[in-house]
């Protein structure tokens, strides 16, 4: 019955899917209507050709008007009744009674679909570059780097684990110090022993720092069990995050919860004392634990852990709205009070932050200098304002955003409020792109910081550059997107990148019937999402980053229990015992992320696989092609009640009207391909004591009927496709870029995808030439310059 | 059998607390609550100040009405008929923990401490406390009735309480092993109570300046865009215009006792500044009390074992290294009593304050129905005694019968702590360890009872 029921749902969801997420279908009422009703297809056609015939003489053949006739484009605001009457009534011009009835109802319905309609103008009008509001994710960012902008950002590095210090007696005596290490992970017992040679078991102190490296925005919770007295700063040093400064009774578990944001490094120290004492000593354990968004809880492994303290970071913690994704990317244009309220909680938090943190650190700094008249605290307040308005300001901002706030109250804390909280509700921050007037060097800044980390220029280097005017140049541009290119940053971004790309959002809660699937259980799909997650990391971010890998890599990454459920082919290259590691090859049975389980499992129902959820993820999101939604909703048919069917023959059957053929010839044929995949992704043979049939095809744009004997032939073509390479470079740009690639000009997306193939499909090139298209202005927005 | 017992002895068996019952069963008002109209509100406050006092400079040696006010208890002398000092209560809690720890770790908790690895100057170390504090459980009652529910139930206050979490600087838990860390920044406190009305005023005030940018902004955006940025400023307006209603509301409330107190700027949290932030903190109380965001508080001066260097009395020794000393030493032991006569003065101004502040609804000014209970972790600080440990009360919340000096002659402070619980309404059968209340709350503390 749960079954049966969650089939449902998955159908349902299935068809909200093709509802919503599309790329744009042209005028989807009339697509459905006409797939119902082909007399409407019969209307449109007589009233295109009247429309061809009579009408467009004065009003141009696309609705656009003729100046010689009827000069204004074919656009109004009247019903289609009403349309119909004025056309009945008054057309064509001078001789009323030449098109009535049902002649001025065919062609009232053409124009109004084509031109007319409310609809029809938003469909017609030329992509340009659209204004829009931070979303929630660059105002996160926006936060966090105008925070960092007087600290830093921390590097990047190769380096993994904890640095641990270990020292004999209860305190920090350089003198006592006996060990020095890296810790790969913080996960100790040390009972009543010793945590080490001449440290003495009744009284040591071990401080473990690092950083904690966040790929994903989102909750995390933060685990740390200790039997012993423990205190942790987290975010930055000297922020007290953990305080179990005394050991007391059986409370040995601490758990904290708070939002963290993608690619910054969270800096943290863990003070760890066993104390003398004239009382039995208790064990000595302590570990390090998380729970990351949509995650089981674990022991923070390796990967996340660098053994470095950077200069601290700062995460909101204020719940944001969700965006506009109407366009399949994210767009800051709802402008409403849950918005507002939300910047304005922002902006107190950020300014408790500036005043606690930010403007003590700017004293120390500058403590030899003057302070007359609050000088110090103007001159703060000034550097913030210039990073948050994205450059130098004028005098007579100055006066209203500083000068009269700080008139208002003796109090500094309150003065900071003042200021933080009208300049980051102010448009000069909240609207990146309403910077006309600024330098050429401080609009490129603007928009790489933008495109490439959400966020705004506040970089030491970069905003020297800006300074000296030295961005200007296509050489100088490019040098500095190759190297925030490299940044956490960007690495974050584009890990996003990824989530929407393979559309990871819609199988957020995998499960398996364990009568069947005995062992797939939570713990395992963290586990499989983490080797997916680091298998994109490893093809993006290795020296070839190249596309090619996605499909052709016969390695991969796995976990001590996923080769215990998958078996040899996920036995790992070293034989590691803990933790993620590269796989051992495997030709017959990986295909980069196309076979991977975690793609696979998630692509599949809760008890057999699903080549129509295959095959739709296929079609629409690694060949970028569209799909009109299903006429009706079908529960898929069960399994059980067609005992002898293959999943295969089962889905031939249920789809084999002609209605459903329209698209399930193209669906199909490629989830077909993948059939040799189990519903957690396990390689299979057979399927009912019959043999896999995985043979499929597919007609690309260019017309050209591929077929597929098996799954490398699928994967090879995906590799080298056009309409692939396609579809991954526009979801790239606007990704990045969050707006339609066609307002960079019409040529913009396939110069990028021509580039993208000269560079050998290099991912990290690809991120690098959206962010000069982004940062150059599209020809037609600059006036034409006099000869 | 004395009739008050009796109704306390149904209460218990009932289960219901008496404002409940009040509510339920429409019995006649009892003894401790308000006669007429709304019932009255109580509510307490515990202040502490550490190490000890000097007990002869403390307590009165005559009992009864004719006591008099010894030089430490000095700052009372107005509220002299409005306080009690209760001479002979013992902290008895043995256990786990030195002097010190037990003496805060169980001086509103009457219960042992945990094992644990903070180990003080002699005995065994201690984690923290196992049970919950007075304060916390009387908030907890008053707050799971509607009638009583305020804001925040409680608030707890702190005077340069060290940042650091140890069995020394923690009196108040909500629970075993759940200390509560009071808010010593008189800024954040004033954020906690007042922060989100006062971001309001502030976001009202800017949002002027605010929208002349926006006038400003709108050339820079195209034709096309400038409909984002006209909703934007549309929405901008409407917010304006909501603040403004509301600060106009706010202001008719002001006049009823609902002021946002005005704090001095740039107090940081120093050693010197301990007046300054002592004043701040305790205005910040009464007025938090005549909002009604609460109706019990804990006031924490420093911690036990704390070490203010009152260099304004010309002090520069720290209190908790002076309280060491012998009383032999006579420039210590004075200087030890101008300290706890500054205390004193903490607790006269609290006084003081409540006294000048009306109760919002009419019915007298804010001591009236407020009691302060000063006390602290020791009887004596060189001994580290734990035996008679300072409890002077002043107000009328409780509605003890005021204006006494008493005796008790050496009873557990769990007794002590049971008949604050009685007189909030909240009767129980023990508090803290059971061992120590088997002979029930104090009496004579209220007229009825003497």
């Amino acid at each position: 019955m749960f079954c049966l029921f969650s089939r449902t749902q998955f159908a349902l969801l299935g068809c909200a899917i093709w509802l919503t997420v599309g790329e744009r279908v042209p005028s989807q009422e009339s697509d459905v209507d006409g797939a119902s009703k082909p007399s409407n297809q019969t209307l449109a056609e007589r009233g295109a050709s009247i429309y061809r015939d009579s009408c467009a003489n004065c009003h141009g053949g696309g609705g656009e008007g003729v100046a010689s006739a009827y000069p204004d484009p074919l656009i109004g605001d009247l019903s289609l009744g009403e349309l119909t009457k004025l056309i009945h009534d008054t057309m064509p011009e001078g001789e009323p009674g030449q098109c009535v009835g049902e002649d001025a109802e065919a062609v009232a319905a053409y124009v109004y679909e084509q031109y007319y309609s409310p609809a029809a103008q938003v469909r017609n009008r030329p992509p340009r570059i659209g204004l829009a509001r931070l979303t929630g994710n660059q105002l996160r960012q926006s936060l966090a780097d105008l925070y960092s902008h007087f600290g830093g950002v921390a590097d990047a590095s190769e380096k993994r684990g904890v640095s641990g210090t270990y020292f004999d007696g209860d305190r920090f005596k350089k003198e006592n110090k006996k060990i020095e290490r890296i810790d790969p992970v913080l996960q100790f017992d040390f009972g009543k022993e010793s945590p080490g040679e001449g440290i003495q078991k009744e009284s040591f102190y071990i401080l473990w720092e690092g950083s904690l490296k966040v790929d994903r925005t989102g909750w995390y919770e933060i685990i740390v069990r200790s039997t012993c007295s423990f205190k942790m700063d987290f975010g930055k040093s000297e922020r007290l995050f953990i305080d179990n400064h005394v050991q007391s009774g059986d409370k040995t578990e601490f758990r904290k919860s708070l939002m963290l944001t993608a690619g910054r490094l969270y800096p943290f120290k863990i003070d760890f004392i066993q104390r003398k004492r004239k009382t039995e000593l208790p064990p000595a354990s302590v570990s390090l634990s998380w729970v990351k968004p949509g995650g089981v809880e674990e022991i923070i492994p390796t990967r996340h852990l660098m053994p470095v303290t950077g200069p601290g970071a700062f995460a909101l913690q204020s719940v944001l709205p969700a965006d506009d994704r109407s366009y399949g990317f994210e767009r800051g244009i709802a402008i409403n009070r849950q918005w507002d309220d939300s910047t304005t909680s922002a902006a107190i938090e950020f300014s408790q932050i500036a005043t606690t943190e930010l403007f003590p650190r700017f004293l120390k700094k500058h403590k030899d200098e003057p302070n007359e008249n609050r000088a110090q605290l103007k001159a703060f307040l000034k550097e913030v304002l210039e990073t948050a308005f994205r450059g130098p300001i004028e005098k007579e901002l100055e006066q209203w955003y500083i000068d009269r706030q700080l008139e208002r109250t003796d109090d500094d804390a309150e003065a900071i409020k003042r200021v933080l909280l009208m300049s980051l509700k102010s448009p000069r921050f909240l609207y990146p792109l309403a910077d006309s007037g600024r330098s050429d060097s401080q609009l490129a800044a603007d928009r790489l910081a933008l495109v490439l980390f959400d966020s705004l220029p506040s970089d030491e280097w970069l905003v020297r550059l800006v300074r000296q005017d030295e961005l200007k140049s296509p050489d100088q541009i490019r040098e500095a997107a190759k190297r925030m290119v490299r940044d956490y940053r960007t690495q974050a971004k584009t890990q996003q990148l990824m989530q929407e790309w393979l559309n990871l959002a819609q199988f957020s809660e995998i499960s398996k019937d364990q009568t069947k699937f005995a062992g797939f259980d939570a713990a395992l799909v963290s586990d499989l999402r983490a080797s997916l997650d680091a298998f994109l990391e490893e093809v993006i971010w290795s020296p070839e980053s190249d596309y090619r890998q996605f499909f052709r890599a016969d390695w991969s990454f796995a976990t001590p229990r996923m080769t215990e459920f998958y078996g040899e082919a996920w036995k790992t290259e070293d034989g590691q015992t803990s933790g993620l590691a590269r796989t051992v090859a495997d030709t017959r049975s990986r295909h980069g992320l196309l076979t991977h389980p975690f793609m696979m499992s998630g692509l599949s129902y809760h008890d057999s696989t699903s080549p129509i959820h295959r095959g739709v993820f296929l079609i629409r999101y690694m060949l970028g092609r569209t799909l009109r939604p299903p006429s009706d909703a079908f529960s898929p048919l069960s399994p059980d009640l067609h005992p002898d069917l293959t999943t295969r023959e089962r889905v031939e059957l249920q789809t084999s009207s002609e209605n459903c053929q329209v698209c399930h010839v193209k669906i199909n044929g490629l989830g077909f391909v993948l059939e040799n995949f189990d519903a957690v992704g396990r390689l299979r043979e057979t399927e009912r004591n019959k043999p896999i049939d995985p043979k499929g095809s597919y007609r690309s744009r260019a017309d050209e009927n591929v077929s597929f004997q098996n799954v490398k032939e699928l994967a090879d073509y995906l590799a080298d496709s056009p309409d692939a390479h396609r579809a991954f470079v526009s979801r790239a740009f606007q990704h990045f870029v969050k707006q339609p690639p066609d307002a960079y000009g019409p040529n913009a997306l396939n110069d990028l995808v021509k580039r993208f193939g000269e560079s050998g499909f290099n991912i990290r090139e690809l991120i690098v030439e959206i962010a000069i298209i982004a940062t150059t202005p599209p020809e037609n927005a600059t006036p034409p310059k006099e000869s | 059998m004395h009739p008050l017992t009796s109704r306390r002895d149904f209460l218990i068996k009932t289960g219901v607390s008496a404002a409940a019952a009040h509510f339920l069963y429409s019995l006649p008002s009892l003894g401790w609550a308000a006669s007429s109209g709304t019932p009255k509100k109580k509510r307490m406050v515990f202040l502490f100040s550490p190490n000890g006092v000097i007990p002869k400079h403390f307590w009165p040696d005559q009992l009864g009405k004719e006591f008099e006010l010894k030089r430490i208890l000095e700052p009372l002398a107005d509220y002299k008929d409005r306080m009690l000092t209760l001479h002979g209560v013992c902290n008895r809690i043995k256990g786990d923990g030195d002097g010190h720890m037990r003496g805060i770790g169980c001086l509103l908790t009457g219960i042992e401490l945990f094992p644990g690895d903070v180990q003080g100057g002699s005995d065994t170390p201690a984690g923290w406390s196992m049970g919950i504090s007075i304060d916390q459980h009387i908030k907890n009652n008053l707050q799971s009735n509607p009638e009583t529910q305020t804001r925040f139930g409680s608030l707890e206050f702190g005077v340069m309480v060290p940042d650091r979490a140890d069995t020394w600087t923690r009196m108040s838990y909500a629970g075993p092993n759940q200390p509560i860390a009071p808010i010593d920044n008189p800024y954040q406190m004033f954020d906690k109570l007042y922060g989100q009305s006062k971001n309001r005023e502030l976001l009202a005030s800017v949002l002027d300046d605010l929208t002349a940018d926006f006038k400003k902004i709108e050339p820079l955006i195209s034709a096309a865009d400038r409909r984002l940025l006209d909703d934007h400023v549309q929405m901008v307006r409407e917010l304006e215009k909501e603040l403004q209603t509301e600060l106009v509301q706010q202001n008719k409330q002001k006049d009823v006792g609902h002021a946002v107190p005005a704090l001095a700027a740039n107090v940081n949290e120093e050693n010197n500044n301990i007046p300054q932030i002592s004043k701040m903190q305790i205005d910040l109380l009464v007025s938090s009390f005549a909002s009604d965001f609460a109706r019990v508080a804990t006031f924490q001066i420093t911690n036990s074992v704390g070490q203010p260097k009152m260099r304004w009395l010309d002090i520069d020794e720290g209190h908790h290294e002076l309280s060491h000393e012998p009383d032999t030493n006579e420039a210590a032991y004075e200087k030890l009593i101008k300290i706890n006569t500054w205390y004193c003065e903490q607790v006269a101004y609290l006084a003081k304050r409540l006294a000048e502040t009306p109760e919002p609804d009419g019915q007298g000014s804010l001591l009236d129905n407020t009691t302060v209970v000063w006390t602290n972790e020791l009887g004596k600080g060189n001994s580290h005694t734990r035996d008679n440990i300072p409890f002077v009360l002043v107000g009328g919340g409780c509605g003890f019968e005021m204006g006494r000096a008493m005796d008790f002659k050496g009873v557990p402070h769990n007794r002590l702590l049971m008949s604050f619980s009685e007189s909030m309404g909240i009767p129980v059968k023990s508090f803290g360890n059971p061992n120590y209340c088997e002979a029930g709350p104090l009496s004579g503390l209220t007229a009825s009872d003497a």
